[in-house]
């Protein structure tokens, strides 16, 4: 599929959606890095593209991987979801596995038993300043 | 343009030039995952910090995009032509390192950068004349211990077409 694939330059692109208004389409943000020419310093320099959505499963936020048609869906539409990278409030660490949000892993928070030490120095010492009241009393 | 700026070396053209790593054409899309804080992650910043700017300039129909902090490990992250995707975990890694190694798995190799630059050596022709687009001189006059143009020193009356045709006519 070398010569079919290309009614557009761009075959494959990472963007963050930013709406899905659309009936099965979802409008794409993707930024590239370009030089200026005179401070020789890169910027990003955005786009927007359509995307073909069959089941509508884009939130506004996601980052996802677009994959060129082979030829033109529509007027705008030229490209489809190949894949969601990362969901908006619910990004998986590749190289773990595991759930996570901003630097720290998700996973940990609800189980009891997975406490780290510090967790359980500070749950201790709050349970010690409630003895001493219940005594003095 | 004054020098502003941490390190504004990173902005002169000599610097971009110097940048080695070269992507092989499968490449399409590149993907920084990376943190603000943290030593795991230091490498990766210096990386962005240092060589992005490198690599794109050598690389410009290549797509990178830089997360800051939305995972916890730093990674990077390419996308082939045929739709497979190369991660690469750079966690305690140095920037050398990382270039060390994305220059090893997808760069072009010696071999096809020289065969490259030897086939477009053999496309210009360097004793042919012409615009200065496709050629490297366009008129012998800029040739030194050539004749000087003619627009600029008049030529000697005996090389003249108009003397010549008159010394004909004489004859």
């Amino acid at each position: 599929m070398s010569v079919p694939r290309g009614a557009v330059h761009a075959k494959w692109i990472v963007g963050k959606v930013i709406g899905t208004k659309m009936q099965k389409t979802a409008k794409v943000r993707v930024t590239r890095l370009v030089v200026d020419p005179y401070l020789l310093k890169f910027f990003n320099k955005r786009k927007t593209y359509f995307a073909h959505d069959p089941l509508q499963q884009c939130v506004v936020g996601d980052i996802v991987l677009l994959k060129a048609l082979p030829e033109r869906r529509s007027k705008h539409v030229k490209h489809e979801l190949a894949e969601i990278v990362f969901k908006v409030g619910n990004v998986i660490d590749p190289i773990t596995g595991k759930p996570c949000a901003g630097t720290r892993f998700l996973e940990n928070l609800s189980d009891s038993e997975n406490l780290t030490e510090a967790d359980t120095t500070y749950l201790s010492e709050k349970l010690q300043e409630l003895k001493v009241c219940s005594t003095d009393k | 343009m004054p020098m502003k700026g941490r390190f504004p070396v990173r902005r002169t053209l000599q610097y971009l030039s110097q940048g080695d790593v070269i992507f092989k054409s499968s490449v399409k899309v590149m993907t920084v995952n990376y943190n603000s804080a943290g030593e795991l992650s230091e490498g990766a910043r210096k990386f962005v910090f240092f060589n992005i700017p490198q690599i794109q300039y050598k690389n410009p129909w290549v797509q990178i995009m830089l997360f800051r902090n939305m995972t916890p490990s730093p990674f990077l992250r390419f996308y082939l032509d045929n739709g497979e995707q190369v991660l690469v975990d750079v966690e305690d890694k140095t920037n050398r390192e990382i270039t060390e190694h994305i220059k090893k798995i997808l760069g072009k190799s010696k071999e096809t950068l020289e065969k490259e630059e030897r086939e477009r050596r053999k496309l210009s022709h360097p004793a042919t004349f012409g615009p200065k687009k496709y050629h490297l001189r366009e008129c012998i006059c800029e040739v030194e211990g050539q004749i000087p143009c003619p627009a600029v020193v008049p030529l000697p009356k005996e090389m003249r077409g108009k003397y010549k045709a008159a010394v004909k006519d004489e004859a």
